[in-house]
């Protein structure tokens, strides 16, 4: 290096708020940047749902339009829609079958969680592993034999049925196992010094502070229940005691399908599944928040 | 998806059917009467649906209903993806199914394995005449196996070249005189293409939800076949079957036909972005409301290898009758008499859009005369029925991954850059291999 390579203080004062200024440039740069690619998924994921709910507004010989709003407007595909399958229906049998589910999924994978995270026994790990190993059989494998069962319980087309094989999920029993091995043990220890009984323990000191944990499950079991197709299709033999995917799949067949209405219902379906969302937002957003510190 | 969902099915009908309880292979005479009430479960995909075809069909059973007060039908909608599948499940389960309306390629398997009733095991001959009397003898064949009518034709349809008329005019063609053989199609689609910048040609006859009954018809209008008719030798690499596809490959080469999914293909038709359709009549509904005050919609008959005779095949479903009571085999039949009867094609062709098996419905102004005259587009598929062949049905269980297997060979011959005849011959060497020994 040279002397005259050397920077005066002088100099070295006048770069200072030049080297400043490029770092607020950068960072303002990357901040746009950053903006602009969220912007960019923002639309990715906003534009199809604004395509259905458009879809759902043009007439039969308009649907293949690409204008970004109908030229003639209408309703008529929600009325035809709900003149032509029980939405409200469907729609309420969706809900008590994805809130059962939920409920139900949370109480089984939280005790079996609590247990595999609180108390060690002979064969645990053996146990969870086997839990586990059940998330990989997909549930189209033992459609069949449930099915058969199902049938011999004479329950075909009830809702009952719709929940029955839903009872414990592994990734629930999973996911919540997880989430009580990470929780502090210094306030469980305490709990216990004040003599509280692992029941106490589990719905007094444990279920409290795991929201946002339980509330995303929760969003992740109704969202996949609410989805469900297969498991109805076999079932369901009447609209009335269907789920609204399967009112959903009605708009479609070999002889071409019917694209509005089918917006029509899909976007009434989709109602639902957004307010709870939206509902749930801020617990999840917390559990994402709290994963991510740790 | 849908494929997934289709193939997902067919694993789940293929697991059921070791499931399945035997089933009788010959069973006595139906009862000759119905003198106390009785339910029949009738298993129905138009049902499943939210369209037409499912008011029209609860508006036959509502008729067939009121007829005969000692018969309840229970309708069961059953997505038609999912149709033997669920079949097979509701078997297994003991569930009763009496009459189901299944596709014309699925007929050996309900025959072989869902236990279908030949008619003529169940019904006396001279009250069977008496019914098949005044029924098209080319419409009674489609439901035929080994001799025996195990499925009569309920909604059916035969492949119609639907073509957009402003678009021939806007490209200088005449549309009052469509193309007839496949050279002028390949002519007068890649003119639409030059003179609109629209597609020139679409069909159905390839893409995951085709199956083989519209290439089959190709086939067999050039004078070849996909099956022996002993049905115990794959034909689709003869080099009539070659040529068929050679042809369909230089409409794909030189840009003449495009290359669109079946949905695709149909949904650019009906938005009017494409100058012909080959595809089942059956969807003319759908491609009717796209181009209502849009564009004139034209229908023409399936396009010839030259000179040679158009042989088309069906598309669509039979009733088979799958009672095991005598009784619920007796109520079953009235329904198919019913629902096959001069009244039931009035209603299944003038309100779901498929073809009258009896002909002679067609200029009565008791049933279709004035429907006929104020729907033009029914004329060349009528025009058809006289030459209609079989949807020829693949035998054995493996008879989905025969189709799917020809198929895909035929779609890597059209579209690939592969030898037509190695691909065919190799494909046709792997089905002959599952078919029954």
């Amino acid at each position: 290096m040279t002397p005259d390579a050397i920077p005066a203080p002088g100099w070295r004062l006048a770069i200072r708020p030049q080297a400043m200024a490029q770092r607020r440039g950068r960072r303002l740069g990357r901040g746009v940047l950053g903006h602009g690619v969220l912007l960019a998924l923002s639309f990715v994921c906003l534009f199809p749902i604004y395509w259905m709910v458009v879809t759902s507004l043009r007439p039969a010989n308009a649907i293949f339009e690409t204008t970004l709003w109908p030229s003639a407007a209408s309703l008529a595909n929600y009325r035809y829609t709900l003149n032509a399958i029980p939405v409200a229906q469907m729609l309420g049998n969706t809900l008590v079958v994805a809130l059962l589910v939920t409920a139900i999924q949370l109480l089984t994978a939280l005790l079996a969680a609590f247990a595999f995270a609180r108390w060690r026994f002979t064969g645990d790990r053996l146990v969870f592993a086997l839990v586990a190993l059940t998330w990989l059989v997909p549930f189209q494998v033992v459609m069949i034999p449930n099915f058969l069962l199902v049938a011999q319980l004479g329950l075909l087309d009830s809702l009952t049925a719709l929940v029955l094989p839903h009872f414990a999920s592994a990734l629930a029993v999973m996911l919540l196992t997880q989430a009580i091995r990470a929780f502090p043990q210094e306030v469980i220890e305490a709990a216990h010094m004040d003599g509280a009984s692992s029941w106490r323990l589990l719905w007094q000191v444990l279920v409290p502070n795991l929201g946002g944990s339980l509330a995303s499950l929760a969003i992740l079991i109704f969202i996949s229940t609410w989805n469900e197709y297969f498991w109805p299709l076999l079932l369901s033999r009447t609209p009335e005691n269907s789920v609204i995917q399967i009112g959903i799949q009605m708009f479609m067949s070999a002889e071409g399908n019917q694209w509005g209405p089918l917006m029509a219902a899909s976007t009434m379906a989709s109602v639902p599944i957004l307010a709870f969302y939206l509902v749930l937002q801020r617990q999840v957003v917390q559990s994402f928040m709290q994963s991510g510190l740790r | 998806m849908a494929m997934q969902r289709r193939h997902l099915l067919a694993g789940l009908a293929t697991a059921a059917t070791g499931l399945l309880p035997p089933r009788p292979a010959i069973a006595a005479f139906a009862a000759a009467g119905i003198d106390h009430p009785v339910q029949i479960n009738f298993y129905n995909y138009n049902l499943a649906t939210a369209g037409l075809g499912a008011d029209a069909t609860r508006k036959l059973l509502r008729e067939f209903m009121r007829a005969n007060p000692n018969i309840k039908v229970n309708g069961v909608g059953v997505p038609v993806t999912g149709f033997t599948a669920r079949v097979q499940a509701d078997l297994a389960a003991h569930r009763q199914v009496d009459l189901i309306q299944l596709g014309f390629g699925d007929l050996d398997f309900a025959v072989h394995s869902l236990g279908a009733k030949a008619l003529e095991d169940l019904i006396p001959a001279p009250e069977l005449a008496a019914n098949f009397a005044g029924i098209a003898p080319n419409g009674l064949k489609l439901g035929m196996l080994d001799g025996k009518t195990y499925g009569l034709a309920y909604t059916f349809s035969t492949p119609v070249l639907f073509y957009n008329a402003d678009l021939f005019r806007a490209a200088g063609l005449n549309p009052d005189q469509p193309p007839l053989t496949w050279a002028e199609v390949k002519q007068a689609a890649l003119t639409i293409k030059a003179k609109t910048g629209k597609g020139g040609l679409a069909t159905g006859i390839l893409g995951p939800s085709a199956f083989d009954w519209l290439f089959q018809g190709v086939v067999r209008s050039n004078g070849g076949e996909t099956i022996s008719r002993d049905r115990k030798t794959m034909k689709f690499a003869a080099p009539e079957a070659v040529e068929a596809v050679a042809m369909l490959r230089d409409l794909n080469d030189s840009g003449a036909m495009a290359n669109l999914d079946v949905n695709a293909a149909m949904e650019a038709m009906a938005a009017g972005d494409m100058g012909m359709y080959l595809q089942t009549s059956a969807v003319q509904g759908f491609i009717v409301a796209g181009a209502k005050d849009k564009f004139d919609l034209r229908a023409s008959t399936m396009p010839s290898f030259g000179a040679k005779k158009v042989r088309p095949n069906n598309s669509g479903s039979a009733l088979i009758l799958l009672a095991t009571d005598p009784v619920l085999q007796r109520a079953a039949w009235e329904l198919m008499k019913f629902l096959t009867s001069k009244r039931g094609y009035t209603i299944i062709t003038s309100e779901i859009g498929y073809l009258p098996l009896r002909t002679d419905i067609v200029d009565d102004p008791q049933y279709l005369g004035e429907w006929v005259k104020t729907h033009p587009l029914v004329q060349p598929n009528l025009k058809q029925l006289a030459v209609l062949e079989p949807w020829d049905a693949m035998p054995g269980p493996n008879y989905r991954q025969i189709v799917k297997t020809m198929m895909d060979a035929v779609e890597l011959a059209v579209t690939g850059k592969v030898d037509v005849a190695a691909t065919l011959l190799a494909a046709q060497q792997t089905t002959q291999a599952m078919l029954p020994k």
